[in-house]
């Protein structure tokens, strides 16, 4: 037999137990989504970075045109570029038949809520990595 | 003998019935809120999915659209092919928008995509999703 006090205490009980149950997955698809978004916008980055790094003529050409490429990419994508590293090389050197490799990383924050923004906390890192090939025919 | 009264008076038997009910009410209610909060995380999930892909369709658009031989028409193509194979029909109304800009010997290819997020129940709106990609073509020296 129930009490008349406890008329109702089975809804608030269930709807506690949801929010409970509800919070850390709504938490979980945040940092999901923004592993995912990272993965992409990095990987744009570094593809980006290494076509207009294969077409540069001297290595401070290359390094400005992968910061500029880099940076662009990861605006583009939503990411602040100040958080991210980008490194690259030429296999072996800056010339026709070499390969450019660049790497982009950037630290995804796991204490976030989608939409809020991110909470300070541990970072997962995501990095990208291409293989450009300069034109061994091309005319520098 | 003396008979002891109880601490809990017995219930009329009417309002035993009306309690019955009211247990299989409220698990009902519940159901259906919590039922109501899962769908909302399910379309959340589907709105940062969206949001991403939209996001690589346009960079992939930009990207086709510098390769040698190729012009805005190809961004277009590639955009949408983007989107629809890897969300289907899950964004609708999508349009791809592709502006070149020469700058000296370099033409800035810009690619927005925007489309609405198809609704399935809890929020009747069809939810804006959109992204903008740049791309950098420099051409060859005649």
């Amino acid at each position: 037999m129930r009490l008349s006090d406890e008329r109702g205490q089975a809804l608030i009980e269930s709807l506690l137990l949801g929010m409970l149950l509800l919070v850390p997955l709504i938490w979980a698809l945040g940092v999901l989504a923004d592993l995912h978004r990272s993965a992409l916008a990095t990987a744009a980055a570094a593809r980006e970075a290494g076509f207009e790094a294969a077409n540069a003529s001297s290595d401070a050409t290359a390094a400005a045109a992968v910061d500029a490429a880099v940076a662009r990419a990861l605006i583009d994508g939503g990411i602040d570029p100040e958080q991210a590293r980008a490194s690259w090389a030429a296999i072996p050197r800056l010339e026709r038949g070499a390969a450019v490799e660049v790497e982009v990383s950037y630290p995804v924050t796991v204490l976030q809520a989608p939409f809020l923004g991110r909470v300070t906390g541990p970072s997962i890192w995501v990095t990208s990595r291409h293989v450009a090939r300069i034109d061994p025919y091309r005319s520098l | 003998m003396r008979k002891r009264r109880l601490l809990v008076p017995a219930r009329p038997a009417r309002a035993q019935r009306a309690q019955d009910g009211s247990a299989l009410l409220e698990s009902i209610f519940a159901l259906l809120l919590l039922l109501m909060l899962v769908l909302g995380a399910i379309q959340v999930a589907f709105v940062l999915y969206a949001r991403n892909v939209v996001a690589a369709s346009a960079h992939e658009g930009a990207r086709a659209a510098v390769e040698l031989g190729r012009n805005a028409n190809d961004a277009r193509t590639v955009a949408s092919e983007v989107v629809r194979s890897a969300a289907g029909g899950l964004v609708e109304q999508m349009e791809v928008a592709v502006s070149v800009q020469a700058v000296g010997d370099l033409s800035i290819v810009r690619v927005r995509v925007t489309g609405r997020l198809k609704s399935f129940g809890v929020v009747p709106v069809r939810i804006p999703v959109g992204s903008v990609a740049t791309s950098v073509r420099r051409e060859a020296p005649v």
